[in-house]
């Protein structure tokens, strides 16, 4: 497989540093929040699933996106059959059935790759569509397509993952044309599944969640207690923070699920405003780069693709950032490239093999 | 041929989504600005608040000694196994591995802590453990983090239930007395006198508990000690308990129920305490077990009741003495006085009987008392009437509070019309007088005929029994004895009349080779005689038996009740008691009849004649019997 020797000169390397650099922040601070405990050992972990998944981004770079693309409704019967068969035969972990077994106890979750396998084909689909405008009407095949991957996903139940099909979806279904009303549209759908799904699908603790995310103090103990503990890293790490390995609330353990999903609670907290600004700069300016290569992009596909990663991206960064703050409800969802998770980390580099992807590729035929 | 689209509109968009994203980030760094800068100096003292716990470090009480210094109540380390955790929900697994390695009923434990509210941190699951279970822990900390082992001080009585109603018991404070405000600035948990010396000196005993700042984890773990404030030992006191008297005592009543307490006359010191059936204070100290409480209560001799101050008694013949010092200083009769017992008197159409069938004879006062003689003190009784009666009841201390430094002192009853008219509203019949006479129709307990006699001990003052001399270094002040205004030859002569009972009388299995022993026997009904009839072996049925006195009779150092339930005869029960007691104390033989006399020495004087009751329909003081 060879690689055109002047793609390389269009590869975006402040991008690929940058990631790598928050890479790099991620298992720095899973040490510190793991160190001390009984899951010492993860940043070792981290550190083989980021080997991986640097070998898997560089396979992907290698091939144009355009050949991706067109797999696209291969890869998505795969991601389907995948999500049945762990949701019908997976085994059940903490009451939920995320994950796929491999051989010797290596843990797969097919939800984190669904993501970029629908964001190929919602890239494909919306790019067949050569329409100027875009109506309720020409969105049906695309969004029942999404749809179904979202319904598979919250019945593991993975709430987080599968709300963040939904920005990929309007993103690219904003650039492709799709009026303002059709998008509130969509809204209004949403909002109809979203009430009755609160009737007959949330499990009572998903419900429990969000009425304390509305008053914590329903449930200081219980439900509401990652938010007030998470809310208590973050604030009493001040200006310059407690320092590195220093955090109190995570290495006493008042912080929850410190080194996956609340991550950037034990940064904050050891780093202070100062760690905040940095990781926050270091995400905004991956992101501004994914936008750009979507506006580089030589064809709608490739638009649409780098587009609907960053929508991804940014949907899962701000998300778990704010759920960290204490502004919206505690949801399942890793923050990308910081967070500890094989399959986290190696669909982040992927995505991030995507856009760089696209980038390089601007001027080749 | 290279295509190119028109990617305007699509590029614009993009450009709107940027712009969104970038406004969401910044004003995310606004928030966390507002978080860790603005309200970073709050939400760190949240986070130190966290991690810091105070725990009390509970203070030893004060020890409690004799009057010479021997020690009555002692505290020892003892072991509880704790469990921590800051989730209640963590607690039912942890309770369950832990009730497999040591013993105890996880139930039991989740049953206190659903009372014990929110509060939770951490609960004690075995307290006083072993020292096998306190190794079983220690060496699993690391599988369970959760548990400790804690050194708690542990009250300890060497007496056990010698001094159970003295002393008292400790125990945690319950929730009632929390609120009620019993115990102020006490925090649950605390561990305070629920009864006795324990309860009534609880502040000063307590000591000051100390304090441990620890820091936790999130699951309630200690990790380190952050300060430490020792504890104030409680300071020792010093009770007027006297442990030769008491183990004496306790040796005199074994086996039997009553009472017996002992003074000093001349202050009111009690130099020995003794309430029985007793419970055993030790096991109140780590928390008694609710089967073993609820087997106190039901208890039909009643252990837990403090019969000395809480047991309402008639007084019978015992009654006698107040009679005595009544009629002399009121001039209705001299010790000469005398009057003709025929075995019976008649007075207001009813007949009333003497113990003696036969009937005493002409007898005075002196010899009245000596042989108990009813006939005698139903004329002195008519010729004192109620008014004066009540008058002198009351004025030595009847049917009132003694003032023990003791809680829950019950005060008893005296009727008398004034007593009648307001409870039953009925007129008072001049017939009732007669049965007040030989203390009937009245109810007082052990100490309060205990302080009669001590009056007469002491030439005619009142003392307030009191058991403790001095707590932390201060001398606890009682109220010096009261004059009650007798007459030097109205205390002699009563007093001469209580050494003929010894000598010749009714009590002479009181008697001591070569001290004086002055005292009066009684014997309290507890049943009409008719149902006494019905079976007279049954014990419940049989009279409880009465022994005043005190010692030596002319310069006395101990005035002494000595009270058995269901005993009979006070003569035959009692007085032997206290023959008993008296030898061991003076270090004299007793050389009462039937008393273990010393081989050279054997008694001659034959066993007073068998008191007998007399079938009696009409008035139930017949039963008296001695």
């Amino acid at each position: 497989m060879a690689i055109d020797r002047r793609l390389l000169f269009n590869i975006d390397w402040g991008f690929l540093a940058a990631a790598l650099i928050l890479l790099g922040i991620g298992v720095a601070t899973i040490l510190s929040a793991t160190f001390a405990g009984r899951n010492h050992g993860l940043e070792i972990k981290q550190l083989y699933a980021i080997a991986l998944g640097l070998v898997g981004m560089l396979v992907i770079v290698s091939l144009d996106y355009r050949r991706l693309v067109d797999r696209a409704p291969v890869l998505y019967l795969a991601a389907l059959a995948v999500l049945v068969y762990v949701l019908v035969l997976g085994p059940r972990i903490a009451n939920t059935r995320r994950w796929f077994m491999g051989p010797g106890g290596f843990q797969v979750q097919p939800s984190e790759f669904a993501k970029l396998v629908a964001a190929l084909l919602v890239a494909k689909l919306f790019a067949e569509a050569k329409k100027e405008t875009l109506g309720l009407f020409d969105i049906l095949v695309p969004g029942a397509a999404v749809g179904v991957l979202v319904v598979l996903i919250a019945a593991e139940p993975d709430l987080g993952t599968a709300f963040t099909l939904v920005p990929l979806f309007l993103t690219v279904g904003f650039l492709a044309g799709l009026r303002v009303r059709a998008i509130l549209g969509v809204f209004l759908v949403m909002l109809m599944v979203g009430s009755l799904g609160w009737m007959f699908v949330l499990k009572d603790y998903q419900k429990s969640r969000i009425y304390t995310f509305l008053d914590p103090n329903l449930d200081p103990r219980g439900a509401g207690y990652q938010k007030i503990q998470s809310e208590i890293a973050v604030g009493s790490g001040g200006v310059v923070g407690k320092g590195y390995k220093n955090g109190t609330q995570a290495q006493l353990g008042y912080l929850p699920a410190r080194h996956t999903d609340f991550i950037f609670s034990v940064l904050a907290e050891e780093n202070g405003f100062v760690g905040v600004v940095a990781v926050l700069g270091l995400y905004m300016f991956i992101l501004w780069r994914a936008f750009e290569t979507a506006q580089m992009a030589r064809d709608r596909v490739g638009a649409f693709l780098a587009a609907g990663i960053a929508a991804i991206f940014s949907f899962q960064v701000v998300y778990n950032v704010a759920m960290v703050a204490g502004l919206v409800p505690v949801k399942g969802l890793p923050l990308p490239l910081m967070s500890y998770g094989g399959s986290s980390v190696l669909s982040s580099l992927f995505a991030v093999g995507l856009i760089l992807n696209v980038r390089m590729r601007r001027f080749a035929n | 041929m290279r295509i190119y689209e028109d990617l305007r509109t699509v590029q614009r968009r993009v450009g709107v989504v940027q712009a969104v994203v970038a406004l969401a980030v910044a004003l995310l760094v606004v928030y966390f600005w507002h978080l860790q800068v603005i309200r970073g100096k709050y939400f760190r003292e949240l986070a130190e608040n966290n991690r810091i716990r105070a725990v009390a470090i509970p203070a030893p009480r004060g020890p409690l000694f004799d009057r010479k210094g021997r020690i009555l109540a002692e505290n020892r380390s003892s072991f509880n196994v704790v469990v921590t955790t800051e989730r209640k929900d963590d607690l039912g697994g942890a309770l369950q591995r832990l009730s497999r390695l040591i013993a105890f009923d996880p139930a039991e434990v989740r049953e206190r802590l659903n009372t014990q509210g929110p509060r939770f941190r951490s609960v004690v699951v075995k307290a006083d453990a072993s020292d096998q279970d306190v190794a079983t822990i220690e060496a699993r900390r690391l599988e369970e983090p959760e548990a400790s082992v804690d050194v708690v001080p542990l009250r300890s009585y060497p007496l056990g239930m010698g001094l159970a109603h003295s002393l008292g018991y400790v125990g945690e404070i319950s929730d009632r007395q929390v609120e009620s405000g019993a115990f102020p600035g006490l925090e649950p948990g605390s561990t305070v006198g629920q009864a006795g010396v324990e309860l009534q000196y609880n502040n000063e005993l307590m000591g000051r508990d100390g304090l441990r700042r620890i820091v936790v984890n999130s699951r309630g773990v200690e990790v380190t000690e952050a300060q430490r404030v020792a504890p104030v030992d409680g300071p020792p006191a010093t009770l007027t308990i006297d442990l030769d008297l008491q183990a004496a005592v306790m040796e005199a009543m074994a086996g039997k129920s009553g009472s017996v307490v002992a003074l000093d006359p001349s202050n009111g010191e009690v130099l020995a305490y003794l309430s029985t059936p007793a419970f055993d204070p030790n096991s109140f100290s780590a928390g008694i077990k609710s089967a073993e409480w609820a087997d106190l209560l039901k208890d039909p001799e009643k252990p837990l009741l403090n019969r000395p101050i809480q047991g309402g008694y008639a007084p019978g013949s015992t009654f006698k003495i107040l009679d005595a010092l009544a009629a002399l200083q009121e001039r209705v009769i001299t010790p000469q006085t005398r009057f003709h017992c025929p075995g019976y008197l008649s007075v207001y159409n009813t007949v009333f009987r003497c113990h003696k069938e036969s009937g005493h004879g002409t007898v005075d006062m002196t010899q009245a008392i000596a042989l108990s003689c009813n006939v005698y003190f139903y004329n002195v009784g008519m010729r004192l009437e109620i008014e004066r009666l009540s008058k002198y009841a009351h004025m030595l201390g009847l049917a009132q509070l003694t003032g023990i430094d003791l809680p829950h002192e019950i005060p008893g009853v005296f009727q008398d019309p004034e007593w009648k008219m307001r409870t039953q509203k009925a007129r008072w019949f001049p017939a009732e007088t007669v049965s007040v006479a030989i203390g009937q129709a009245m109810s007082v307990t052990p100490l309060q005929l205990l302080r009669v006699a001590a009056a007469v001990a002491n030439g005619g003052r009142l003392v307030t029994p009191h058991l403790t001399r001095e707590v932390g270094g201060r001398t606890v002040a009682a109220p010096a004895p009261r004059d009650l205004g007798f007459r030097p030859d109205v205390i002699a002569a009563v007093r001469d009349a209580m050494i003929s009972v010894v000598n010749e009388g009714t009590g002479q299995r009181a008697k001591l080779e070569g001290v004086l022993v002055a005292g009066k026997t009684g014997s309290a009904q507890v049943v009409t005689h008719a149902r006494l009839e019905t079976n007279k072996s049954a014990r419940e049925y049989q009279p409880h038996g009465w022994f005043l006195c005190f010692a030596p009779a002319d310069h006395p150092k101990l005035a002494m009740v000595v009270m058995v339930e269901h005993g009979t005869a006070g003569g035959t029960s009692a007085a032997p008691v206290a023959g008993q007691i008296l030898a061991r104390y003076f270090g004299v033989p007793a050389i009462g009849p039937g008393m273990n006399p010393p081989p050279d020495n054997p008694p001659v004087e034959p066993s007073p004649q068998p008191l007998r009751a007399q079938g009696a329909h009409e008035a139930p003081a017949v039963a008296q019997q001695d």
